[in-house]
């Protein structure tokens, strides 16, 4: 196991070392960059913009910067932001909590929501429920998340008034109500996918368990349906969940950023996109390696947590 | 739930009208504006005024690099020695007195400046501000380890000496009539949060700025708003509110829904957009006024390239452009059409230039009569240059896409071929913009400082980067009489000898045509109407400029 | 080789034909047929039935409601038909969405051959350049990529291609690697058959099945990702429409027009979907085991 943990973490290593340098290559020697934004600035000259340019280090060779980021990435120093002046770290951490918010409860939907549709569909295989349950999971995965979103702003917060087009919460407010009056819509447009997901998922893993012996064993032994039900099948079914819940990790990111730019949402989706188009560097490479991050550790987590879970895997 | 309400915005609306009759009378007379703590005791600051940017703000040093958005906070943390009321006329903030050749503090030949300072002014962490304060501002812009915002003007002031805590002199290498409007642009920042700090670049101003003015920094949640609370000490009347929240909301929709509701108290940077400008007026309990801005929007073109060197193509191409159509029908009559780069507000406005008209006829005649010929793809070609260009701006702008496409049918009528290559702000306003590497580009420039007229950076021939300089005239455009005239304004301290050379240099560059004037921005305002003070000034960049009166009813 | 040949021939039209069988009687896969051939049709054979053009800028009537002049599904922000607009747009959405495919799939198929067959530190090295781009959040990557490039549909179409091959390489591996060591490829070995042609054309052809699979779910991503970077001004350029970019600024006039919101969102959805129902449709014909479920 220990081996097993070691070879795999070195592995991971060699691939944020590939991610890091692919990402940081693409933002550097692409035309224009984090002082083309004063460019229109009143008094403003080339003359100034290259002084700057030089006293941040920008006129070096690629391969320069990279490893004079890389020498402070290692020593835990992710840099500091263009355009806030802060520390990388602290920018992201400051947008953590909006994102966590937003995914915490779009997980929560999905998984119940998700879980309940893909044992129910399992349990009566072949029923109606099951094949309405399958072709709204294949309609799900095909609508643009955004579009969605920009139909839910149409119906609930243009036509009919109830919920609020975007934002966290309302200035002045921010009581828990206002909080969730805010979160319902993002949540449920971003929970949509994940529930077509997830019920697909427990469905397959359903009927993996259901068709084993020990099922038919329990159910052979007397015991009820309902006992037969949590017991074996969910406990068992869950097993497979748990890889997939680590293989989701890094849509946290990718699948915000979409739902954050609809509803205006100040986490790190929308801090990504006004780095980007800032061209702070530092905070998009530091986003870049948070995510590539959660990829490896979900992968990771997802591998020993089901080996240690489930006797018939070993880790060798 | 909802009557109640109503009840209470429209109770609102008619104390605040006489409310505004009020604000109207201070606007007539600039001795109202930012008037001295000693006119009037402080009236309690009391209750919070939310106000919304379609940006972030989010570097709080301001004499580092920053835009625009990012002024909305220094006026309200900082102060400068002086600005400009909307008239363009100077009033003293933490200066004593505007320094000008009549009273002494500048002399004759423009090159002994004399600048005294108001007493008893605190920074907000108590420790008093001094004229080192403000030589040492000065003196940051051109320090070599800083990374300073511009060196413009700052580089030319020599032996700047603190003669006492309230007096400070300097002397310029050469007359430089623009330093005082540059001067009024620079916010002081205190001396002693540099002291002992090893690199300048990283000091407590960029987190939780200090500086002398209406509203202290409170705290900032990223990526949503900054809070900020009534300096008690304030220097000058006010500030009026006690607490003062500047909102970030990057959807423009969003922002307008929110003032809608309520949430929002004065909507600012980004504004209403136009479309929403016919419903935004009918709204209960809101102002909503259309202001001018000093940026005007034009078709730039790049002067180095074979298709324009005939000014006949250039004033085909002008001909061309159907400028009514797209101000009416896609700005939604917002903005005003104009034949220059100086705002109409500005007293250097030459009201006098010939006016555009959309004429496809006349244009194709100009052309036919140049020797254009046209070619049998419908593309007009002479001496083997065809008339055939691309055309660039942010990508994302909807209105200026829009207006792209519109223009790019029109140009087809008369045998030119104008392709669209739109690029992200960092690509397009990079080396692209500043090396004059398009071919036409759609831009909203303010080439002014202020209310002062110079615009050398941007015209000067010498100014090109392109062409070996290294100002902002990206257009690449050369006249011998520009420059001179330019040269010749920049060394005038009197007003009505520099309104003539300006008004000559705008016919002349009307003549010439290096851009194709569209029109000059202006933008849709709107506040709840308990909110009294805020007032446009086309002499600043950003709406919270007289924060420090803004008032709740 | 006669041999080799005779068996795989021998084995394929059985699959074809039981597959293809599966396939007509899976009845998401023909709705899904029927939706895709419709809009390709609509796409490609409207524009000449509509009476507008799709660049054709007429600012008297912008906004119209769908049903107006003619107006199908009425103008946008600059008069234009959205209808005609709509098909043009699909058609270089799809393309995009064809193009991706292609690329895609061929791209994994090579390096995922390449790993399977030659297994060892080859495979290592490649399958870990595989998990770098799976774990770049592809939406970033598309992102960082389309942020300083000139977004045509060429390049857009390379960019996605560039974060879509990963899991062709990834099943193709899986399956080659079961494969190599069975006794056709033995043979194929002792008959001093080059590597390059037993990996592409003994190995490969027996993994089409789950290639076809993915490279149907590969048009419908690609068709989702294009109308995502779209959306957000990072994709495809006006004048020239597509799916996404037609949404891109039409968030603006939700409350006021509406249909330039709603009619490309059902056509991009309508696309994906029907793919997705294509894709779950091979899945089913090519799995044997399916018959279970």
């Amino acid at each position: 196991m220990a081996r097993y943990l070691l070879s795999r973490l070195g592995q991971s290593l060699i691939l944020l070392f590939i991610v890091s340098f692919i990402g940081f290559a693409v933002l550097t020697l692409a035309p224009g960059g984090p002082l083309s934004q004063f460019a229109l600035s009143p008094g403003m000259t080339q003359e100034q913009i290259d002084k700057i340019a030089s006293q941040m280090g920008l006129d070096r060779p690629v391969v320069v910067q990279y490893f004079d980021w890389l020498s402070h990435l290692v020593i835990g120093d992710w840099g500091t932001s263009y355009r806030d002046g802060q520390s990388v770290l602290h920018v992201i951490g400051s947008h953590l909590f909006a994102t966590l918010l937003l995914m915490g409860t779009a997980t929560v939907i999905s998984v119940t929501l998700g879980s309940s549709i893909g044992i129910y569909s399992a349990l009566r295989r072949g029923g109606a429920f099951d094949y309405t349950m399958t072709v709204f999971a294949m309609v799900a995965l095909s609508i643009p998340t955004f579009w969605f979103g920009l139909i839910a702003i149409y119906i609930f917060s243009l036509n009919l008034g109830w919920l609020p087009a975007g934002n966290m919460y309302t200035v002045g407010d921010g009581s828990v109500l206002d909080y969730i009056s805010h979160l319902i819509m993002p949540a449920t447009v971003l929970a949509l996918v994940d529930v077509a997901i997830w019920s697909r998922y427990m469905r397959t893993s359903t009927l993996n368990v259901v068709n084993q012996d020990f099922v038919r064993t329990a159910k052979a032994k007397g015991l009820t349906g309902r006992r037969v039900l949590f017991k074996h099948i969910v406990g068992n079914s869950l097993v497979p969940m748990i890889t997939l819940a680590g293989l989701q990790l890094p849509m946290v990111l990718g699948g915000a950023l979409v739902t954050e730019t609809v509803f205006t949402w100040p986490g790190m989706g929308r801090l990504f996109l006004d780095s980007l188009g800032y061209s702070d560097y530092p905070v998009v490479m530091g986003l870049l390696m948070a995510s590539a991050m959660l990829v490896l550790v979900g992968n990771l987590l997802a591998d020993i947590t089901v080996a240690l879970i489930d006797p018939r895997i070993r880790l060798d | 739930m909802t009557d109640e309400k109503k009840n209470s915005a429209h109770l609102n609306r008619r104390q605040a009208l006489m409310m505004m009759g009020a604000a109207g009378a201070a606007l007539m007379t600039p001795m109202a504006i930012g008037r001295d703590k000693a006119f009037a005791a402080n009236a309690d600051a009391t209750g919070q005024l939310v106000l919304a940017f379609s940006q972030e703000p989010t570097v709080f040093n301001p004499l580092m690099p920053h835009i625009e958005v990012d002024e909305g906070l220094y006026y309200a943390v900082y102060d400068t020695l002086f600005d400009f009321d909307p008239d363009g006329e100077f009033f003293p903030i933490l200066a004593a007195e505007v320094p000008t050749v009549a009273n002494g503090g500048i002399s004759a030949d423009g090159l002994n400046w004399t600048l005294k300072l108001k007493e008893g002014v605190t920074w907000h962490d108590g420790t008093p501000f001094t004229s080192e304060d403000v030589k040492f501002s000065l003196e940051l812009t051109v320090d070599p380890d800083f990374r300073s915002f511009r060196s413009t003007g700052y580089k030319l002031m020599q032996d700047i000496t603190v003669v006492s805590d309230t007096e400070l002199t300097w002397t310029m290498s050469e007359p430089f009539a623009p330093m005082a409007a540059i001067l009024a642009s620079t916010y002081i920042v205190p001396k002693h949060v540099f002291d002992g700090v090893e690199d300048k670049n990283a000091t407590i101003l960029n987190t939780a700025p200090i500086g002398t003015g209406p509203f202290k920094f409170k705290n900032r949640m990223a990526g949503d708003h900054i809070e900020l609370e009534a300096n008690a000490d304030y220097h000058m009347d006010g500030p009026f509110l006690k607490t003062l929240i500047i909102k970030y909301v990057p959807d423009l929709n969003v922002m307008y829904t929110q003032f809608k509701s309520g949430d929002i108290d004065v909507i600012g940077l980004q504004y209403i957009t136009p479309d929403h400008l016919a419903e935004a007026e009918g709204l209960e309990g809101k102002e909503v006024t259309v202001a001018g801005t000093a940026t005007f929007e034009s078709i730039g073109l790049n002067m180095t390239r074979p298709q324009f060197q005939e000014k006949a193509v250039r004033q085909a191409l002008y001909l061309a452009i159907d400028k009514t159509s797209i101000i009416d029908a896609l700005y939604y009559g917002v903005p005003t059409p104009t034949e220059t780069y100086m705002p109409q507000q500005s007293y250097y406005y030459n009201d006098d230039l010939p006016t555009h008209e959309f004429n496809i006829e006349k244009a194709n005649a100009l052309l036919d009569e140049a020797g254009w010929e046209m070619g049998s793809d419908g593309i007009r070609t002479k001496d083997g240059v065809r008339l055939y260009f691309s055309n660039s701006t942010t990508a994302g702008n909807h209105l200026r896409e829009q207006a792209q496409q519109f223009i790019q049918q029109t140009f087809a009528m008369i045998g030119v071929e104008m392709t669209i290559k739109n690029f992200p702000p960092a690509v397009m306003w990079g080396d692209y913009w500043m090396n004059s590497e398009f071919d036409t580009v759609v831009v909203g420039l303010n080439t002014l400082a202020g209310a002062d007229p110079d615009t050398s950076d941007y015209f000067m021939s010498t100014m090109s980067p392109a062409l070996g300089g290294s100002g902002q005239n990206t257009f690449a455009y050369q006249n011998p009489k520009v420059d001179e005239l330019l040269t010749a304004g920049a060394q005038n301290f009197v007003p009505e000898e520099r309104k003539a050379i300006y008004e000559e240099m705008q016919a002349v560059i009307r003549e010439d045509l290096p851009f194709l004037p569209m029109f000059q921005y202006a933008v849709v305002k709107g506040w709840k109407d308990d909110v009294t003070g805020p007032t446009p000034n086309v002499n600043n960049r950003i709406d919270s400029w007289n924060v420090r009166d803004w008032k709740r009813t | 080789m006669t041999t080799l040949s005779a068996n795989s021939a021998e084995r394929k039209p059985l699959i074809k034909s039981r597959a293809l069988r599966r396939f007509l009687s899976h009845k998401l896969a023909l709705i899904g047929t029927i939706m895709v051939l419709t809009l390709t049709f609509a796409c490609f054979v409207g524009p000449y039935l509509l009476p507008y053009d799709e660049l054709y800028i007429d600012l008297m009537s912008r906004f119209a409601p769908p049903g107006t002049n003619g107006h199908l599904f009425g103008t946008d922000p600059l008069g234009r038909d959205i209808a005609a607009r709509l098909f043009h747009a699909g058609q270089i959405s799809m393309a995009v969405g064809f193009a991706v495919m292609i690329i895609a799939t061929c791209i994994g198929s090579v390096i995922g051959v390449i790993s399977g067959y030659y297994g060892g530190a080859v495979s290592a090295v490649l399958m870990r350049v595989v998990d770098a781009f799976l774990s770049f959040p592809s939406v970033f990557l598309l992102l960082a990529l389309a942020a300083f490039i000139q977004p045509g549909p060429v390049m857009i179409a390379l960019i996605i291609s560039a974060t879509s091959w990963m899991e062709v390489a990834r099943i193709v591996e899986a399956e080659v690697k079961s494969l190599r060591n069975q006794d056709f490829v033995q043979a194929a070995h002792m008959l001093g058959l080059s590597n390059r042609w037993i990996m592409f054309r003994e190995l490969l052809p027996n993994a089409i099945g789950p290639i076809i699979v993915a490279a149907t779910l590969t048009v419908a991503r690609a068709i989702l990702l294009e109308a995502y970077i779209s959306f957000l001004g990072y994709g495809i350029q006006p004048p020239l429409p597509s799916w996404g970019n037609m949404l891109n600024g039409a968030q603006q006039y939700l409350a006021t027009a509406p249909w330039l919101a709603i009619v490309p969102g059902v056509a991009i959805t309508i696309a994906v979907a029907g793919f997705n129902f294509i894709g779950d449709g091979l899945r089913d014909a090519f799995d044997s085991r399916s018959d279970l479920g």
